[in-house]
């Protein structure tokens, strides 16, 4: 293992402006209106879910087309258990959501990660689509209908809420993947899987570890994202769309770093919101999004972090771009 | 035990349609080595387009499928080398940037096919609408009869052009070892850029017929895809001839479920059995190879 980080400035520098961030997010909804409340709440939200993603996606090296079907437990859960003839509170669904999802994620992910690139992409996606299947015809779900849960009308307890979980998945993942061997071993597994197993690493229980915890991040997501829509079914939050979002997010910003997803989660979001409130309607977004994957796969296949992390990389980039033209 | 065979024929009907639609996402995988999440865009856009030529040109799809192979072949043709490009790339994992720029694609096509018409559903007609053959217990519509003599049609024009002509000689090297082909003096870039617009031809191609029998919207490009994945999974991916075997069983799975269990739960038994399949037998059931 790495010797233990020294306080350089550098570091110093860092975690004052990762404070600095933190202080300006807390008091943020004192300065808005609760319209721009509910896009940064949703800008938090898309964060935390493209860093969840970026688990199995950037780091594993395991590109998971099936994201969906786990934010949609954590949310189909939390309705079910919040329904009048169960009637349990919120936070009491929380930890089934999560304890449901982790289940799921262990007993699929031991067989599904055997395969490897392209066949691991197509199995969870065929996964994920069962499971709306699923979904859509069972009765305690709701079927097509779906399912309508209590309104909490608090804006700013979902705010937090969301803050809250988003900032414990980047702290999480940047402590466990950055500062730990876990970190070492999953990126080992990423770089070269029988190098890795051949190492004394048993790339088995990481990977179905790494999954795991990558599924129980997105369906807490899920469960808060049902709180506060308060209505949801099949296609809303099992859809290929949220896969979708995840994907371009974690792409857009950078794989496998761990500010990256961050970046692209918010910008997209935005850039979503701003769609929606200009056309009346986000179906032009989609199109974008299929644009911006193909240009960032061109051009810049190190996300959007690139540019601002390392000057080197910058250079690689305009390099690449010029020698194009 | 007439229900029985009605089901029997509706599946292998259907089953040859998927084949068609299937066999040219093999020969890409078999010689780029990319699985094209577009696969089922392409099938969608084809629809659309035979839509099109019937509603404003008057052209019976069972002709204008002609002209929609040509248009498609074209415009595959010209994005091969950009998937080429990807594919061989110095990036940590062109196999994983490669999914990504297809998958990119298809949300395109299926972004704008939204944005453009809509979620509403549009029938391709055609004269054969409507007409039906009866032999015996069995009723067939002369469309499906016909779109099936069709798909079969093409898949073998294909396997005539892989085995019977130099070009698809290059295409078997090629699947075999780029590098070898490459010193045998075969244009690996231009080869491949051909063999993505054959692909995407074809699955056009298929698009109008199933547009045909069915009908065509955006949302129906998703499960396409996953059908064809199912068929390539079935038949081991790259392995073309074992498509005819999985095309038929996806084809007779569908119907039997749909009349014996209920239409709503194909789609639950269909990607249930793809993603048992590839737990199971990843490397598909019935062998690999071009």
């Amino acid at each position: 293992m790495a010797s233990k980080p020294v306080l350089t400035p550098k570091l110093i520098i860092r975690a004052l402006l990762i404070g600095a961030i933190v202080i300006a997010l807390a008091v943020l909804p004192a300065f808005i209106d609760s319209y721009t409340l509910r896009i940064a709440t949703g800008a938090l939200m898309w964060a935390g879910l493209a860093c969840a993603w970026n688990i199995v996606g950037g780091y594993a090296g395991y590109i998971s087309f099936g994201h969906s079907a786990f934010f949609g437990i954590g949310a189909y859960t939390t309705a079910i258990l919040m329904q009048s003839n169960i009637g349990a509170s919120f936070f009491v669904t929380l930890l089934p959501a999560i304890i449901l999802s982790i289940a799921v994620a262990v007993a699929i992910g031991g067989p599904t990660m055997r395969l490897r690139g392209a066949y691991f992409a197509i199995a969870t996606w065929a996964f994920a689509e069962m499971l709306m299947q699923l979904v859509t015809v069972l009765d305690f779900t709701g079927g097509t209908a779906g399912l309508s849960l209590p309104a909490y009308l608090n804006e700013f307890f979902f705010y937090y809420i969301m803050l809250i979980a988003s900032a414990a998945s980047f702290i999480g993942v940047w402590l466990l993947i950055e500062r730990s061997r876990f970190g070492f071993r999953i990126k080992a597994l990423r770089d070269d899987e029988p190098a890795a197993e051949s190492l004394g690493i048993r790339t088995n229980l990481v990977k179905v570890q790494s999954f795991a915890l990558s599924a129980a991040i997105t369906a807490l997501f899920g469960s808060i994202y049902a709180y506060w829509t308060t209505y949801i079914d099949p296609y809303s939050v099992m859809g290929p769309e949220i896969t979708d979002q995840m994907v371009v997010m974690v792409l857009l910003g950078g794989l496998g770093t761990v500010w990256g997803p961050a970046l692209g989660g918010v910008l997209l979001w935005i850039t979503n919101r701003y769609i929606w409130s200009t056309f009346g309607d986000t179906v032009i977004y989609l199109p974008i999004l299929g644009v911006i994957i193909a240009l960032v796969v061109l051009f810049l296949p190190n996300g959007l972090i690139s540019l601002i992390v390392g000057r080197q990389r910058g250079k690689e980039l305009i390099s690449r771009i010029l020698g194009k033209l | 035990m007439d229900l029985f065979l009605q089901t029997l024929v509706n599946g292998i009907l259907i089953g040859g349609i998927l084949i068609c639609l299937t066999i040219g996402f093999q020969l890409t995988f078999g010689v780029l080595h990319v699985i094209d999440f577009a696969v089922g865009g392409w099938t969608m856009l084809g629809g659309y387009t035979a839509y099109w030529l019937v509603t404003l040109a008057g052209i019976d799809p069972f002709i204008s499928i002609f002209l929609v192979f040509a248009l498609f072949l074209l415009i595959g043709r010209g994005l091969g080398p950009l998937i080429y490009h990807v594919r061989t790339s110095k990036y940590a994992r062109p196999d994983l940037m490669a999914l990504a720029f297809t998958f990119g694609i298809f949300l395109f096509m299926r972004g704008g096919a939204l944005w453009l018409w809509s979620y509403n559903s549009r029938s391709v007609d055609s004269v054969l609408s409507g007409q039906f053959l009866s032999l015996g217990p069995v009723t067939i519509p002369l469309m499906r009869l016909s779109a099936f003599l069709l798909a079969m049609l093409f898949s073998l024009g294909l396997f005539i052009l892989l085995y019977r002509s130099r070009f698809g000689m290059a295409v078997r090297a090629l699947a075999q070892n780029h590098d070898h082909a490459g010193l045998m003096g075969v244009d690996v870039k231009r080869v491949s850029a051909w063999v993505y617009g054959i692909y995407t031809a074809l699955t056009a191609s298929a698009g109008v017929l199933i547009a045909t029998i069915y009908s065509v919207n955006p949302s129906v490009g998703v499960r396409y895809t996953l059908f064809a994945f199912f068929v390539a999974v079935l038949a081991g991916l790259g392995s073309v001839g074992g498509v005819l075997v999985a095309g038929l069983a996806l084809g007779l799975l569908e119907a039997y479920v749909a009349t014996y269990i209920g239409a709503r739960y194909s789609l639950l038994i269909v990607f249930g059995t793809l993603y048992l399949v590839l737990l199971v037998a990843p490397k598909g059931v019935l062998g690999r190879g071009i």
